[in-house]
């Protein structure tokens, strides 16, 4: 039964583990993938329909993760996955049924929508600077994170998905920000010093094993430097505090 | 809820949520450093656990088939359902199965043991090992013919013990019936109510039909070359009374008929034609001529 699978089935095993080879078979299928979402939307997706055709890739990569070999052939399992995301998408867009569209017409006479009528206090230049600023720290952090032999696809596979469990990471965290040693032990060594953090901050060893990767870039996340990236976290500082205490 | 896109692929991105989660979600032409609020998630496949029921399911399957090898083949082949004993002399008890199955074979007395032994029962049915049993007795001089096999057969079911005896019966009638007698234990005492009583136990013997000559009649034929001249009519009384040929004696016994013909008898029941019934009456007068 090995011998006479589809050679397919080999690809999806790889890419389920392999975040690069998930993105070479996911342009591979790309036109797969189109005419899925075209099936469903009956118009092509540049035609205002690109949020459909991500969440059409982002169900084929689902379909990708939930694969098994004793459920069919693929690529019908990925087009039912695509429909049914599709669906569901639709779904929680008819919420928004009565909400009037930006780009709609303005309706005075003049084509222009509604979105050139309202002033605009956007400033482009801070955006951008901003933006460029994140990026730069987000790559400089994926590259350090890369020194541990970790990608941000290893991060989020590995975060924690239980509210406990990510409030004993966030424990862990606590006791490594007051102990700015064991930070920079991380930093320095590569390592994650666990017996110390385990020891010290009362969670369980095996938790803290579970999730290293994830505890490795949130922890790196509060060495020196990214700013932007603390800042974007520092909301839950607060709770985080009321929580460890 | 604000998420910072930390990582962009072409069907996903990774991003950032305000409580240290990374998450992926479907890439919606996000670029790295982006705040986004409105992520669509992705599910992760539920990890499936089959370590909670696929061990128990073989065990429910294996014990499944250990229930219909023991109901459907064990049970009905190898414990035992009733006993048939079947009475010469030797008297032999056999065990048996709901499939006909001899599952054991003992002896009662000293001729059964006598009988049994030696005789191996092993996998053999009802029917040849009474077949047998009943054959050794033949060779081993306890049975002869005109003798009484009697067959008793004990089970708590009384409708497969009524089939078991019909079926050993006609399968032993058939084989030996010309030779020895059946009984079932359940018939009455064959020493009281010879053959005659019950006629489908009556087996007579008709291979020597010179010995049995003067117990039946066969031979005193009227017809054909052996006819003997007499016919035996006569002697029996009932048989004298005729109203037809040569000894006819004018009386014909029957009873004064019910009807309008008169016949002179006084007696005569001649009531109905009094009664209500005039139609009847009439036709049966016309049908009469009289």
């Amino acid at each position: 039964m090995v011998g006479t699978a589809h050679p397919i089935v080999a690809q999806i095993y790889n890419a389920k583990t392999d975040p690069e080879a998930a993105d070479a078979f996911i342009g591979q299928y790309i036109g797969f993938i189109r005419s899925e979402t075209v099936k469903f939307t009956h118009a092509a997706p540049e035609d205002g329909h690109e949020d459909e055709l991500s969440i059409a890739m982002l169900a084929f990569y689902e379909a990708i993760l939930s694969y098994e070999r004793g459920r069919g052939a693929f690529l019908p399992y990925a087009a039912r996955a695509i429909r049914n995301r599709l669906i569901d998408h639709y779904r929680t867009e008819k919420r928004h049924g009565n909400v009037i569209s930006l780009h709609a017409p303005a309706g005075d006479g003049e084509d222009r929508t509604l979105l050139d009528t309202l002033p605009d206090h956007r400033d482009e230049i801070g955006d951008y600077e901003a933006r460029s600023a994140s990026q730069q720290e987000i790559r400089e952090f994926g590259e350090q994170l890369g020194r541990f032999g970790i990608t941000f696809s290893d991060v989020a596979d590995n975060c924690p998905r239980q509210d406990r469990t990510l409030a004993a990471c966030r424990r862990v965290l606590d006791h490594a920000r007051s102990h700015p040693e064991l930070l920079d032990r991380l930093v320095a060594s590569g390592r994650l010093p666990i017996n110390e953090l385990a020891a010290d901050s009362g969670v369980e060893k095996k938790t803290l094993e579970r999730h290293r990767k994830y505890l490795v870039a949130i922890l790196l996340a509060f060495t020196n430097g990214y700013e932007i990236i603390r800042g974007h976290l520092c909301q839950l500082a607060p709770a985080k505090g009321g929580s460890a205490t | 809820m604000k998420y910072l896109v930390m990582e962009t692929h072409p069907a996903y991105a990774v991003v950032l949520d305000e409580e240290g989660r990374f998450l992926k979600a479907a890439n919606l032409r996000y670029q790295v450093g982006d705040t986004v609020q409105d992520i669509v998630e992705l599910r992760q496949p539920r990890s499936r656990a089959p370590a909670a029921w696929k061990p128990l399911s073989g065990l429910a399957g294996l014990a499944a088939c250990l229930c219909l090898v023991f109901f459907g083949w064990y049970q009905p082949n190898y414990t035992a359902y009733g006993t048939l004993r079947i009475q010469i002399n030797p008297d032999v008890e056999m065990t048996v199965s709901r499939t006909d199955r001899v599952l054991d074979l003992e002896g009662l007395n000293e001729d059964g043991e006598d009988l049994v032994e030696g005789y191996s029962y092993k996998g053999k049915d009802r029917e040849t090992a009474a077949n047998e049993l009943v054959e050794r007795a033949i060779d081993m001089g306890y049975l002869s013919g005109g003798e009484t096999v009697s067959i008793t057969v004990n089970s708590a079911d009384a409708d497969w013990q009524a089939r078991e005896e019909a079926q050993v019966r006609a399968q032993l009638e058939a084989r030996y019936g010309e030779t020895i007698v059946i009984r079932l234990g359940s018939d009455p005492a064959p020493e009281v109510t010879p053959p005659q009583t019950d006629p489908p136990e009556i087996v007579i013997p008709v291979t020597p039909p010179a010995a049995a000559e003067d117990a039946t009649d066969y031979g005193d034929t009227d017809y054909g070359p052996n006819a003997d001249g007499a016919t035996d009519y006569a002697d029996a009384a009932s048989n004298a009374d005729t109203d037809y040929g040569p000894y006819t004696d004018g009386v014909t016994d029957y009873e004064d008929r019910d009807d309008g013909s008169d016949d002179g008898d006084d007696d005569d029941d001649d009531s109905m034609e009094d009664d209500r019934d005039d139609d009847w009456e009439d036709g049966d007068d016309d049908d009469d001529g009289d």
